[in-house]
């Protein structure tokens, strides 16, 4: 199961980083409406919140199709699950959403991708959201050491790409031209909820296939135009594209076994999910590749 | 030698590690098994330990070596053999990054290709790699050979200080600062010699030895460019 596989992965590399843990899973994709995920940050306001939401949605001409759910913790923050109809323009809707993003921030839109993320440990992020229990095609997790930004349960991987819908980022590595390439995404009009650099290179590389690049030009590009260190995945529902930096500064290990495929930064986490002694393991340790996986079968959902 | 068999799975490194060092102390060799890919194993071993690790390993395996004779049976992660003082590392697969990273003396033995930056800062000791040593291998090296019998990935022996790189086969771009030199007779000689008891040597080989075109030297504020060419 792809939730818990993602949970095991993160477990193993917890040892790199347990500040927060975060995962986005690609569940079976629906052919119309989205599933929203969000964090509010005051649990008391909760009605309040979704009250707001939902009037801005209702503008835009959605509307629940299922009741929202959140976790029943005793955290200040709160994470909260809906499933809403296709508001008329959904980069619009998700604009004006953000003006209460100070109370309420999406987390990720999708007609298949969820964002669960939440500051702890693997095991205590996945109890917590039930993440083992996630059925999906694929995901993207991460484990964190924050270096250069807070520590804040919306402040970890993975990062939605803002505002494109079923794209999602988990990055290893610190972006030195940040606030360069942000001043300019933000000319452009993009939002951004945190100053974490990853944040800004899902919306980098979704902001050049936009333009027309396909994703292995934009995933080439940013290895030739990004300046700092990186090895990073970009999912979207159907494929997942990885690119490292020019130095080969940060590790990728990929398992690709019998059309399925685990990657992680460290062969040990692995091995977690591919026990077996004879799997082969490829290391992809040079400069400056990249890569990109077919993924999303829905018939494989598991 | 009697051999002691030491299981890793998931048992905390710690415990493997006072296995290891108490099997050292009574003189026998040891087999460690079900390894998992597991970090830091075998690190810091003494004189005359002779340890076997029958899967692949994971980081700095082998590191802060102070004479022991280590065997990895298929791969190593990141910084295998990192600042070894003495000893002999056989990684029979793949060697990740920063294999030899800093060693100051004894030898590492690779028969599959290594990572990027192997040897990089290393002080002394020989690292051998049967196959192709990758991206910016020997960067910043004070010492010691590194020794590639595959060819050399991009940006090969960048920054080299005082150590040599020698490659035969195919060298896919040199590193800032580095110069193909002429080996001598006596310098291939003293090539094969380390060589020939890993059963390596062969005469015919054509070898380029790359060391410092010391230009980075000295800081040269005329020349700040060679500075900045990374």
């Amino acid at each position: 199961m792809v939730g818990r596989d993602l949970v095991e992965l993160m477990d193993a590399q917890e040892h790199r980083g347990a500040d927060s843990t975060g995962f986005a899973i690609y569940g079976v994709p629906r052919d119309s409406g989205y599933v929203v995920r969000a964090m509010g940050f005051d649990r008391n306001a909760l009605s309040k919140d979704l009250e707001d939401f939902t009037a801005i949605l209702r503008q835009h001409g959605g509307d629940h199709l299922e009741d929202p759910t959140w976790d029943d913790s005793s955290d200040r923050h709160y994470s909260v699950r809906m499933v809403i109809s296709d508001p008329g323009d959904v980069t619009r809707w998700a604009g004006d959403a953000d003006e209460i993003c100070k109370r309420l921030e999406i987390q990720s839109v999708g007609r298949s991708l969820e964002i669960i993320k939440d500051t702890g440990g693997a095991y205590a992020v996945a109890d917590k959201h039930h993440v083992r229990d996630m059925i999906g095609t694929h995901g993207l997790g991460h484990a964190r050491l924050a270096t250069e930004s807070d520590v804040r349960p919306n402040a970890s991987h993975p990062f939605w790409a803002r505002p494109f819908p079923d794209v999602a980022i988990v990055h290893n590595g610190q972006i030195t031209d940040y606030y360069t390439w942000r001043a300019r995404l933000e000319h452009k009009g993009y939002r951004f909820m945190t100053y974490n650099d990853s944040e800004l290179i899902a919306v980098w590389v979704s902001d050049r296939m936009k333009e027309g690049l396909s994703m292995e030009q934009a995933l080439t590009r940013s290895i030739e135009e990004i300046d700092g260190v990186f090895t990073f995945m970009i999912s979207r529902s159907d494929k997942i594209g990885w690119a490292k930096d020019r130095f080969a500064m940060k590790p990728l290990v990929v398992v690709d076994e019998n059309g399925q495929i685990a990657a992680g930064t460290e062969e040990q986490a692995v091995r977690r999910v591919y026990d077996r002694d004879g799997v082969s393991i490829i290391n992809h340790d040079g400069p400056s590749l990249h890569g990109i996986w077919g993924v999303g079968n829905r018939g494989a959902a598991a | 030698m009697e051999e002691v068999v030491i299981e890793v799975a998931d048992r905390p490194v710690k415990e493997v590690h006072q296995d290891i060092q108490a099997a050292a102390k009574a003189g026998k060799s040891i087999l460690v098994r079900d390894t998992r890919s597991r970090h830091n194993l075998g690190v810091g071993l003494p004189e005359g330990c002779s340890v076997r690790f029958e899967g692949s390993v994971g980081y700095y395996c082998g590191g802060l070596n102070n004479g022991a004779t280590i065997k990895i049976e298929r791969n190593a992660g990141w910084g295998c053999g990192e600042a070894m003082a003495s000893g002999h590392i056989t990684v029979n697969g793949y060697a990740g990054m920063s294999v030899g990273a800093a060693m100051l003396g004894g030898t590492i033995h690779v028969r599959g290709d290594s990572g990027p930056r192997a040897g990089v800062a290393m002080k002394g000791g020989n690292l051998i790699v049967e196959g192709k040593i990758g991206y910016q291998s020997g960067f910043m090296a004070h010492g010691g050979k590194i020794i590639a019998l595959g060819g050399a990935g991009t940006s090969c022996a960048d920054a080299l200080w005082e150590g040599e790189v020698w490659v035969t086969g195919d060298i896919d771009d040199l590193g800032v600062d580095a110069v193909v030199s002429e080996p001598t007779a006596e310098q291939v000689a003293e090539v094969d010699a380390i060589l020939d008891p890993l059963g390596l040597k062969d005469t015919s080989r054509n070898w380029r030895r790359i060391v410092a075109g010391q230009r980075l030297w000295y800081f040269e504020s005329r020349d700040a460019k060679a500075w900045l060419m990374i």
